[in-house]
């Protein structure tokens, strides 16, 4: 990119706030000025998208080597579960018995973790306004035969944002969830005052999810619309990583520690300063020797594309992060897997005919990596790529429209 | 049949504004190709949006006011929606005052494969820009534009003599 391209970006963002107040400063403006143009519902806007079909399917392995699917088909999350790798499937089960919008597009997906008998489902319920959703969660502890009701986990009841939710479980059974959450901004727009971003809030559950801790801020100024990962270090402390805003506009990744005493981190400086919605978010696995292993994607003038990197020391110091995929084949979407001291990442490119899987790996705790071989392909829609493991062998999990939903394992 | 037509119609008369609907059309394979190859020699912006991007309700303020501005200045509208959301669409960039732009729609749903024809480099994050110098040149921008910057790249193609 030129010179006179950075130029043209502007600077300073005005994040999402406008956009609920430009809403309603839009209608009253249509109705006044040009009273034979109906103005345009954007809650209908936003309901009709609700409404469209998600082709996003998430999955896990619990210790037996069974796989389970969190699937949204219509206003319902599904659970099934597979004993031959996802060639036949249990009958769904129904999770919320009442019907909600459940979001399942761009960065927004379902979260399932089986941990000891237990099945543990989160979700983003959509609200009537536009963009804006609440935390849901609930379990099943009959081996998915039925589920709880569904509770709320954001304990702020705003019809604002609270999405993009991760889930992890530990071995002491504590139940993590970390999200994506604009009450600092909203807060800030009731006193006219200026935030940057959304908030990344979290909270914990020490009764197995029958009741969650109130409400913690991991961080203040996330970017607004890109997933964020977790995974738990080897203490069973989980570690969250999310594209974040630096100094004024710069949207790089952090990583935190939720010990309750650690600060966030930076893990990247691609200084990508962008006014704009990339719904591309990164992903963390952390291996049994403790090493993190990031993937992300930035797409700034200098540093662009898809980056690996890792960190032995809990973030004090990072390997010099590797770029990786093809930039001109929208390399995107990247996730990343640690199995013992082998390190998968899988992503999405798109050839010219078809959207393909790259895979990529090391045997060495990512120190070498292999060249990048191409998995599989689709000649239409797909989801991203996710990387799931039965304790012996990576899988890539993968959903598309024309072949529908695919497990395929990799070689070690 | 007949007496809802004539409602319609009397409807249509009381009420419509005297420019048709702004047509928004299909972009499939191929459409780029038709957009560029209608403008061989000549400069135009196109600009990618969609009803769901926060952002790029403020570029299509930010554009609104340069169509107004520079009158001859040709703008291409692309959304990354669906075509069952055309009336939204529509709506919306007439709520703009950008009703006589081009205006299309995403008429695919792979559309790893639109945007690979519109651009390899492009990775779906909205707002998207392109500027087509006249020997279709390609400044390329993600996020808001800069008014000022842009109206500097506009001023020789669209200004007024």
């Amino acid at each position: 990119m030129s010179n006179s391209t950075i130029a043209l970006l502007l600077a300073a963002t005005l994040a999402a706030c406008p956009a609920l107040a430009e809403e309603h400063a839009g209608h009253a403006k249509s109705g006044a000025a040009a009273p034979v143009v109906a103005p345009v519902d954007r809650g209908k806007v936003w309901k009709d998208m609700l409404a469209k079909p998600s082709l996003a399917i998430t999955t896990a392995f619990d210790g037996k080597g069974r796989l389970w699917l969190a699937t949204i088909r219509g206003r319902y999350l599904y659970i099934s579960h597979s004993d031959d790798r996802g060639n036949t499937l249990s009958a769904p089960v129904k999770v919320n018995v009442e019907p909600e919008d459940i979001l399942g597009d761009g960065e927004n997906r379902p979260k399932i973790v089986v941990r000891k008998g237990v099945v543990y489902v989160s979700y983003t319920r959509g609200l009537e306004k536009p963009m804006t959703g609440d935390i849901r969660f609930s379990r099943s502890l009959d081996s998915g035969r039925s589920f709880s009701v569904p509770l709320t986990v954001n304990d702020n009841r705003e019809i604002i944002s609270h999405r993009f939710e991760t889930l992890w479980v530990n071995d002491r059974g504590q139940i993590y969830l970390a999200w994506l959450d604009k009450r600092d901004l909203s807060a800030a727009q009731r006193e006219n005052k200026l935030y940057n971003g959304a908030a990344v809030y979290y909270t914990v559950s020490d009764d197995g999810g029958a009741s969650f801790r109130p409400n913690l801020k991991a961080a203040d100024h996330s970017c607004e619309c890109c997933r964020v990962a977790m995974a738990l270090d080897i203490d069973g402390t989980p570690v969250i990583f999310w594209r974040h805003i630096y100094g004024k506009n710069e949207r790089d990744h952090a990583m935190l520690r939720l010990d309750g005493k650690s600060s966030p981190i930076r893990v990247s400086y691609d200084r990508w300063e962008v006014d704009a919605c990339p719904h591309h978010g990164g992903a963390l696995s952390i291996a049994p020797d403790g090493v993190y292993h990031f993937v992300w994607f930035d797409n700034a003038p200098e540093r662009h594309g898809l980056f690996y990197a890792h960190s032995a020391d809990r973030g004090n110091r990072f390997s010099a992060p590797l770029n990786f995929g093809n930039f001109e084949a929208q390399a995107g979407h990247p996730h990343v897997l640690s199995l013992g001291k082998a390190v998968h990442v899988v992503w999405k490119e798109f050839d010219g005919q078809n959207s393909v899987i790259m895979w990529m790996s090391s045997a060495d705790g990512g120190k070498a990596w292999q060249a990048p071989r191409q998995i599989t392909a689709t000649a239409g829609a797909s989801d991203h790529p996710l990387l799931v493991a039965d304790g012996a062998q990576a899988y890539l999990s993968w959903n598309t429209a024309r072949e529908g939903f695919r497990l395929i394992g990799m070689a070690p | 049949m007949m007496p809802r037509i004539f409602l319609t119609l009397a409807l249509l008369l009381a009420l419509a504004p005297p420019v048709a609907a702004q047509e928004i059309k299909p972009f499939i394979s191929g459409s780029i190709k038709e957009i560029t190859e209608a403008r061989q020699g000549k400069p135009f912006i196109l600009s990618m949006w969609s009803l769901t991007c926060t952002h790029c309700r403020e570029e299509l303020s930010l554009l609104s006011g340069m169509v107004k501005k520079y009158p001859n200045l040709d703008l291409v509208l692309i959304a990354t929606d669906t075509p069952e959301e055309s009336e939204a669409i529509a709506l919306t960039l007439g709520q703009s005052g950008l009703d006589h732009a081009q205006a299309w729609v995403f008429a695919d749903p792979f559309a790893e494969r639109l945007r690979f024809e519109i651009d390899r480099k492009w990775h779906g994050e909205l707002p998207r820009t392109y500027l087509y110098d006249p020997t279709h040149a390609i400044t390329a921008i993600s996020g808001k534009l800069d008014r000022q910057r842009l109206e500097q790249w506009m001023n020789p193609y669209f200004g007024r003599s």
